[in-house]
C-alpha cells in the first residue's frame, strides 16, 4: 500500500513537471500567422516575437542586391504595408503582387525574415481596380 | 466493346469489400458459435479477398503502364512521358492509390496469417478483426475514393504525380515501408482484441504475434529513417526532420510500438502490465488511423495533404469507432486483464521497462499535442498559429536523453530486484563511460549541452553493451573447451533476440550521435558565386565551373557544376539543379550532396539558371555526422532481421523443450 502511494505521488509530480514544461515551451514557440493589417492592430503583443507575416509583394518595391544577397520589398494587404528584408536570393516564382509568407521578426520597423515562402494559389484572384481586398480570402489563400 | 480496365478494377474493389465484410461477419459468428464450418469459410474468404485486391492492383498497374486515361486515377496523377518506375510508383503517389496499396497489403497479411497462424481460440477472432479493418479500407476504396471511376471522355495526357514525389526514387520505397509497418502492427492489435474477446489475456496473443510485431516495427523504423533521407535529398533545406505534421503522425505510432515491444517482455516474464500492453497496441493502431485522418483530410496542411473529400471524415469515424470500441472492450474485460502481481522494485528490468514506457508515452503525448495545438487554438480563438520546431526540441530532447539513459541501464538489471553489489559494480563502469566520453567530447571542442550529453550517454551505452557481452561471454569462455570463435558464434546464434536487441540499441546510439551533431552544429549559408568564380564555405572552396542543361524524357534539368576543393585539393564535383517535369511545371530545386563520414557538404540552387546566367546563389549546408543517421538506420534493420532469424524459437517452446529433455533424462 505504501508503495502505491509513493508511485502515485511520483506520478503526479512527473505529470505536473511535464505539464509546466510543455506549457512553457508552447508559450515561447507559438508562431502566429498574420497579415500586415492584423499586425498593425495588435503590434505590441507581437513585440520581439517570431511571426509568420503573410501578404502580397507590393509592386515597384522589390530590390535585390545580388553582391550582398539582400532582398528588400514591401509586403502589403492593401490596408497596411511593411518593409521586409531577407538575406538571400528571391525564390523561384517570387513576383510583384504575388503571395508570400515570411517567417521572422520586426527589428526597428523592418521585418527581418529568416525564411521566405512563395504561395501560388489558384483560389485567390486579386480584386479589380478600385475594389477592396477581402482580407479573409487573402489569408485563406496564403495559408 | 472491350471490357474497360476501370470497370474491372472497380468490380474487384467492390467484391473485395463484400468478401471482407463476409469474412468479418461469418468469422465472428463462427467464432462465437464455435462453428468450424463458418470459421473455415471465413478463413478461406481472406484468401479470396487477397486475390481480388491483387486483381485491383494489377488493373491499376496495367492502366498506369499503358497510359489508360479512361481510369480516373491515371488521368489525375499519371503522365505519358514519365519513366516506367514513376508510373509504377504513381499508384501510391496520391490518396486513392495509397488506400488501394494499404488495403492490398492488409489483405495479403490477412491471407498469410490465415495460412500460417497456429490453430488457437484466438485465431478466428483475430482474422475476423483483420477482415473488419479490411472492410473499412475496401469500403473507402470502393465508395469514397474510387480510383477506378471510368471517364467518358478521357484526356489525352495527365499532369503526372506530385513533382516532389517523382524527384527521388526513395518515393518508391518509403510509403511501402510505412504501410508494411502499419499493416504489420495491425496483426498484434487484432490478436490483442481477440485475447480480450475470448478472455485469454495471458501472453499467448503476444508470443504468437511476436514475429509480426517485430517485422512491423522494423518496417516502420526503416520507413521513418528512409523518409528522413528522402527529405534530406529532396526538400533542399539540408535537414531531414522539420516536425511537420506528416512526419509527426508517422512518429507517434512508432513511439507507442517501441514502448509495446519493450513492455510485452514484462508480460511474458512476469505476467504483468497486461492492460498496459493492450492499450499500447491499441494506441499504435489507432494512431496510425488518426495520422491518416490528419494528413489526408487537409486539416493540417502539408505536402502530403491531397485535398479535401469524404475520406478524412471516414478515417475520423473509423478512428473513433476503433478507439472507443477497443477501450470499451478493455473496460468490460477489466477483471480478466488486471494485473495481480506487483512490481517488486523499481530498480529491476521490469522497472526500467516501465520507465521507458512512460517516457515513450510522454513523447507521444508531446508530439500529439504539438501537432494538434494549432487546430485547438484556431477552434478556440480563430487565430492561426504554427507550433515550431523549438517546441518539439525543448520538450522532446530531455526525454530522448532519458530514453538513452534507461537504454543503457535497463538491460543490465535483472528481473524482479537488482543485487546491490552487482548493481554498484555496473553503475561504476557506466558512470566511467559517461564521464570519460563526456570529457573526450569536451577536449575535442564540443561545448553545446545536448551534443555533449549525447556523446556522454553514447559512451555510457557502449560500456553497457560491452558489459552485457562480457557478462554473457566470459563465463561461457571460461567453461568452454572449444575455441573462443566457436563459443562466440554459438552464443550469437542461440541468443538471436538478445544479440539482435544489442545491435538495435547500438544502432540507436549511432543515430542519436548523428542527430545531435547534425542539428547542433549545422552551418547554413547563402552564397553568391559567379560562373567561373568561387566562394569560401567552412574551409571549402566552391568553384562554379559552368552551368549545364540536361533533358531526359519527361524532365528538363538546369543547374550549376560546382567543384568542391579543400586546401587546393580536389574533393568532389556537385551538380545542384532545378528539375522541371512536363510543360508548365514549376522548377523543383534538387540539392546535390557530398557524403563524407565527418560531415556532408550540401548544395541547393536558390536561383534560376539560363543560358546567359552570370552568377548562381547557392544554399550551402554543412551537417556534421549526418550520414551516420542513415548508417544507423541500416544497422537497426540488420538488428531486427537478425532477431527475427530466431524468433520462431519462442520462450515457452524453449522452456517446454528443456523440461521434456529434463524428463527424458
Amino acid at each position: 500500500m505504501r508503495k502505491k502511494v509513493v508511485y502515485a505521488v511520483l506520478g503526479v509530480f512527473v505529470l505536473v513537471a511535464a505539464g509546466l514544461m510543455i506549457a512553457r515551451a508552447l508559450q515561447t514557440s507559438l508562431v502566429y500567422f498574420v497579415l500586415p493589417s492584423e499586425y498593425a492592430r495588435d503590434a505590441s503583443s507581437f513585440d520581439g516575437r517570431k511571426i509568420r507575416l503573410a501578404g502580397l509583394v507590393e509592386p515597384g518595391s522589390v530590390q535585390f542586391d545580388d553582391s550582398g544577397l539582400q532582398l528588400t520589398f514591401n509586403v502589403t494587404d492593401t490596408y497596411e504595408t511593411y518593409p521586409v528584408r531577407y538575406g538571400g536570393a528571391p525564390p523561384d516564382m517570387f513576383q510583384e503582387n504575388g503571395g508570400v509568407v515570411i517567417e521572422g521578426a520586426f527589428h526597428e520597423g523592418v521585418f527581418v525574415g529568416d525564411n521566405l515562402l512563395v504561395k501560388h494559389s489558384n483560389d485567390y484572384h486579386p480584386p479589380a481596380e478600385g475594389e477592396a481586398v477581402d482580407v479573409e480570402a487573402l489569408k485563406e489563400s496564403l495559408r | 466493346m472491350p471490357l474497360e480496365l476501370g470497370v474491372v478494377g472497380g468490380a474487384a474493389a467492390f467484391l473485395a469489400f463484400a468478401v471482407a465484410l463476409y469474412g468479418a461477419v461469418v468469422g465472428s459468428l463462427g467464432a462465437w458459435r464455435r462453428d468450424a464450418r463458418l470459421m473455415t469459410s471465413a478463413r478461406l474468404s481472406s484468401v479470396a479477398g487477397f486475390l481480388l485486391a491483387t486483381v485491383a492492383v494489377v488493373v491499376m498497374q496495367t492502366a498506369l503502364l499503358t497510359d489508360d486515361f479512361s481510369v480516373s486515377y491515371v488521368a489525375a496523377h499519371s503522365r505519358i512521358a514519365s519513366p516506367i518506375w514513376v508510373k509504377v510508383v504513381t499508384m501510391w503517389a496520391a490518396l486513392e492509390g495509397s488506400i488501394l496499396l494499404w488495403a492490398w497489403l492488409l489483405s495479403g497479411y490477412t491471407a498469410l496469417l490465415a495460412a500460417i497462424a497456429p490453430l488457437s481460440p484466438l485465431r478466428p477472432w483475430a482474422l475476423a478483426i483483420m477482415q473488419g479493418v479490411q472492410t473499412f479500407f475496401f469500403f473507402v476504396l470502393a465508395f469514397l475514393a474510387n480510383p477506378f471511376t471510368v471517364l467518358a471522355v478521357p484526356p489525352l495526357d495527365g499532369p503526372g504525380p506530385n513533382e516532389l514525389l517523382q524527384n527521388h526514387w526513395m518515393m518508391a520505397v518509403h510509403p511501402l515501408l510505412m504501410y508494411l509497418g502499419f499493416v504489420g502492427l495491425t496483426v498484434p492489435f487484432a490478436y490483442a482484441m481477440a485475447a480480450l474477446i475470448t478472455r485469454r489475456p495471458g501472453s499467448e496473443w503476444m508470443t504468437v504475434t511476436r514475429r509480426w510485431t517485430l517485422t512491423g516495427w522494423g518496417f516502420l523504423s526503416a520507413a521513418i529513417v528512409a523518409g528522413g533521407w528522402w527529405s534530406y535529398e529532396v526538400l533542399g533545406w539540408g535537414g531531414y526532420w522539420a516536425w511537420d505534421p506528416v512526419e509527426n503522425v508517422s512518429l507517434m505510432p512508432w513511439l507507442t510500438a517501441t514502448a509495446f515491444i519493450h513492455s510485452v517482455q514484462v508480460q511474458e516474464r512476469r505476467q504483468m502490465l497486461k492492460p498496459w500492453n493492450v492499450m499500447l497496441i491499441l494506441l499504435t493502431f489507432s494512431l496510425s488511423i488518426l495520422g491518416t485522418f490528419l494528413t489526408r483530410s487537409g486539416v493540417v496542411s502539408s505536402v502530403h495533404a491531397f485535398g479535401n473529400g469524404p475520406v478524412g471524415p471516414a478515417f475520423l469515424a473509423f478512428f473513433l469507432l476503433v478507439t472507443l470500441g477497443a477501450f470499451a472492450l478493455l473496460a468490460v474485460r477489466w477483471d480478466d486483464v488486471k494485473d495481480r502481481a506487483e512490481l517488486d522494485s523499481l530498480v529491476s528490468r521490469e522497472g526500467s521497462f516501465l520507465g521507458v514506457n512512460v517516457l515513450f508515452l510522454a513523447l507521444t503525448f508531446a508530439v500529439l499535442l504539438g501537432t494538434l495545438f494549432p487546430l485547438i487554438v484556431e477552434a478556440v480563438s480563430g487565430a492561426r498559429v504554427t507550433v515550431g520546431p523549438p517546441f518539439f526540441d525543448q520538450v522532446t530532447l530531455p526525454l530522448w536523453l532519458l530514453v538513452l539513459l534507461l537504454m543503457g541501464i535497463g538491460p543490465l538489471l535483472p528481473w524482479r530486484k537488482a543485487e546491490d553489489q552487482l548493481l554498484s559494480r555496473n553503475l561504476a563502469w557506466l558512470l566511467g563511460g559517461l564521464v570519460v566520453s563526456g570529457a573526450l567530447a569536451w577536449v575535442l571542442g564540443v561545448r553545446k549541452v545536448y551534443p555533449m550529453l549525447t556523446v556522454a550517454l553514447a559512451g555510457y551505452n557502449l560500456v553497457s553493451l560491452a558489459l552485457l557481452l562480457t557478462g554473457a561471454l566470459v563465463p561461457r569462455l571460461r567453461l568452454a573447451t572449444r575455441p573462443a570463435v566457436v563459443v562466440i558464434r554459438r552464443y550469437a546464434f542461440e541468443n538471436r533476440r538478445r544479440v539482435g536487441s544489442m545491435v538495435v540499441h547500438f544502432a540507436v546510439v549511432i543515430i542519436a550521435v548523428g542527430v545531435a551533431f547534425s542539428s547542433g552544429y549545422r552551418v547554413d549559408e547563402q552564397l553568391r558565386v559567379d560562373i567561373g568564380g568561387s566562394a569560401q564555405f567552412e574551409g571549402y572552396t566552391l568553384t562554379a565551373l559552368d552551368t549545364f542543361m540536361e533533358q531526359t524524357p519527361g524532365r528538363i534539368s538546369s543547374g550549376a557544376i560546382v567543384q568542391v576543393s579543400r586546401d587546393g585539393a580536389f574533393v568532389g564535383t556537385l551538380r545542384p539543379r532545378l528539375n522541371v517535369f512536363g510543360a508548365g511545371g514549376r522548377p523543383i530545386p534538387t540539392p546535390a550532396v557530398l557524403y563524407r563520414p565527418s560531415h556532408d557538404v550540401y548544395l541547393n540552387l536558390n536561383s534560376t539558371v539560363g543560358p546567359d546566367t552570370q552568377f548562381v546563389v547557392l544554399r550551402a549546408v554543412k551537417s556534421p555526422l549526418v550520414t551516420w543517421i542513415w548508417v544507423g538506420g541500416l544497422v537497426l534493420v540488420f538488428g531486427v532481421i537478425y532477431s527475427l532469424g530466431g524468433a520462431t524459437r519462442a520462450l515457452p517452446a524453449h522452456a517446454t523443450r528443456a523440461s521434456t529433455v529434463a524428463q527424458e533424462a
